[in-house]
C-alpha cells in the first residue's frame, strides 16, 4: 500500500507519509500522514501551545490539513536554558 | 481557522486568548501586549537609556526587536559565559541580529575575567545555575550603572514569571515573593530593571521571533538539566492545557492582590552595603561576585 515512491523537494517520499524534522535537535522522522496538524503533535507528544508547526516557510494552526509528501517542521518553544 | 480581526486565514491559535491572528494581526497584539506592561508598570519612557540583556535566544532578541520597532533608545549586552558547546553559538546569533537591526551591542567574556564557566563549574560546590545567574546579573548590574543606563530590560517572559512564582511558592519563600515582578526600582546601587515581556508566553515569543524574521539561537546551556524551574513550567503548561488563560490570570493576580501580603513589616534583616572590593551593594561584606573572582584566580 505504501509503495509508490515520490520525489518532494528532492528527497524520495513514500505516498500517505510525511516527513518531520524536530527542532532544535534536528530530529528528522518519516510517519503515516497524520490528518491534521493537531493529530500530528499528539502522535510525536505534543501540544499545540508548546510547539510551532511550519510548512514551506509558513506556520499552520492546528485545525490544519496535512498532505501526503508533506515537509514539515516541528519546533519546540520551550527554553532549556 | 479565522483572524479574529481581519478574517483572512490565521497563521497563531492562541487558545489562552480565545482568538488566532494572521501575520500582521498577531504583531499588533504583541505590540500591544509590550506596551500595556511597559505603560501599566511605568517600566520606562522615550527619554531612557535602556540597557537590554540580550543573550541569543528567542525572549531577548524579540524584547530588542519590539522595543526597537516601538522607538525606544536601546543597546544590547551580550554575555560570554565561556561554554564552549553554546556560548560561541550564542554569542554570533547575538551579533548577526544586532548587526541587522542597528542595535549597539556589547560584549562581556566572563573568560577574561578568569570566570569561564566551564571552569567555575569545576571548582564550584554550589550548583552552577547559581552562581552563573549571580554572576550574569552582578555583570549586567554593574555595566548599566557603569555606562549611564537608566534601566536594565530583560526577556523574562510569562512563563518565566509564573515558573518562579510557583516555585517560590512551593518553598513559601517570603524574601523572594515579596519583591518578585516586571519591575525592580533603582535603588543603592541597583539599576531599575524591567520585564517589558512578562505579558507574553514563550509561545508567543517564539511566534513573534518567526513572524518577525529573527532568526534565534537554538543552542541550550549544557548545564541547565540541573535546573529546576523547567519542572515549575512543565507543571503550570499542563495546567494551562485545561484551563486557558490560568497562567497570565495566576500572575495579573498575584501582583494585584497576593504580593502586598508579603510586604516587609517594619525593618529586614537584610542589610545592604557596598562591597568591600568593588564598591557594588552586597549583604555580605565581600560580594558573590567578588568572592569568586578571587577563588578562581587565587586556585588558577
Amino acid at each position: 500500500m505504501l509503495t509508490q515512491q515520490i520525489a518532494v523537494l528532492g528527497r524520495p517520499v513514500r505516498r500517505n507519509m510525511i516527513t518531520v524534522r524536530i527542532e532544535p535537535e534536528n530530529r528528522e522522522l518519516t510517519l503515516d500522514r497524520a490528518a491534521t496538524v493537531t493529530q500530528l503533535l499528539h502522535k510525536l507528544d505534543r501540544k499545540p501551545g508548546r510547539a510551532l508547526v511550519i510548512r514551506d516557510g509558513g506556520l499552520l494552526t492546528p485545525d490544519l490539513n496535512l498532505k501526503d509528501g508533506d515537509h514539515i517542521i516541528v519546533r519546540d518553544v520551550g527554553s532549556k536554558g | 481557522m479565522k483572524c479574529k480581526r481581519c478574517q483572512v486565514p490565521a497563521v497563531v491559535a492562541l487558545p489562552s486568548h480565545h482568538t488566532a491572528f494572521c501575520r500582521d494581526c498577531f504583531l499588533v497584539f504583541a505590540r500591544r501586549l509590550v506596551e500595556r506592561a511597559i505603560k501599566e508598570h511605568s517600566m520606562f519612557t522615550f527619554d531612557d537609556r535602556i540597557l537590554v540583556a540580550i543573550s541569543g535566544g528567542k525572549d531577548s532578541m524579540a524584547l530588542s526587536w519590539q522595543l526597537k520597532e516601538l522607538g525606544y533608545t536601546i543597546e544590547g549586552l551580550h554575555i560570554d559565559l565561556g561554554i564552549p558547546e553554546s556560548s560561541p553559538i550564542a554569542r554570533s546569533y547575538t551579533e548577526r541580529f544586532c548587526a541587522a537591526n542597528s542595535i549597539p551591542l556589547h560584549v562581556i567574556e566572563t573568560a577574561s575575567l578568569g570566570l569561564a564557566m566551564c571552569d567555575v563549574k569545576r571548582r564550584v560546590k554550589r550548583p552552577i545555575c547559581s552562581v552563573c545567574g549571580q554572576t550574569k546579573r552582578y555583570l549586567f548590574n554593574r555595566f548599566a550603572m557603569d555606562n549611564g543606563f537608566t534601566v536594565l530590560a530583560t526577556g523574562h517572559n510569562l512563563d518565566d514569571e509564573t515558573s518562579r512564582l510557583f516555585a517560590n511558592v512551593m518553598r513559601w519563600d517570603v524574601e523572594y515573593l515579596s519583591d518578585q515582578g516586571p519591575v525592580m526600582p533603582a535603588e543603592k546601587g541597583f539599576a531599575k530593571k524591567v520585564k517589558p515581556l512578562y505579558r507574553l508566553t514563550e509561545f508567543e515569543t517564539a511566534n513573534l521571533c518567526f513572524l518577525a524574521g529573527i532568526d534565534y539561537g537554538y543552542a541550550p546551556c549544557p548545564y541547565s538539566s540541573k535546573a529546576s524551574f523547567p519542572i515549575y513550567k512543565k507543571l503550570l503548561s499542563e495546567l494551562e492545557d485545561i484551563q486557558p488563560g490560568r497562567k497570565i490570570r495566576f500572575y495579573d493576580g498575584f501582583l494585584k492582590d497576593g504580593r502586598q501580603g508579603f510586604a516587609p513589616r517594619g525593618e529586614t534583616s537584610v542589610d545592604i552595603q557596598p562591597c568591600t572590593t568593588c564598591g557594588y551593594p552586597t549583604s555580605a561584606g565581600e560580594c558573590g561576585f567578588c568572592r569568586l573572582k578571587a577563588m578562581m584566580n587565587d586556585e588558577g
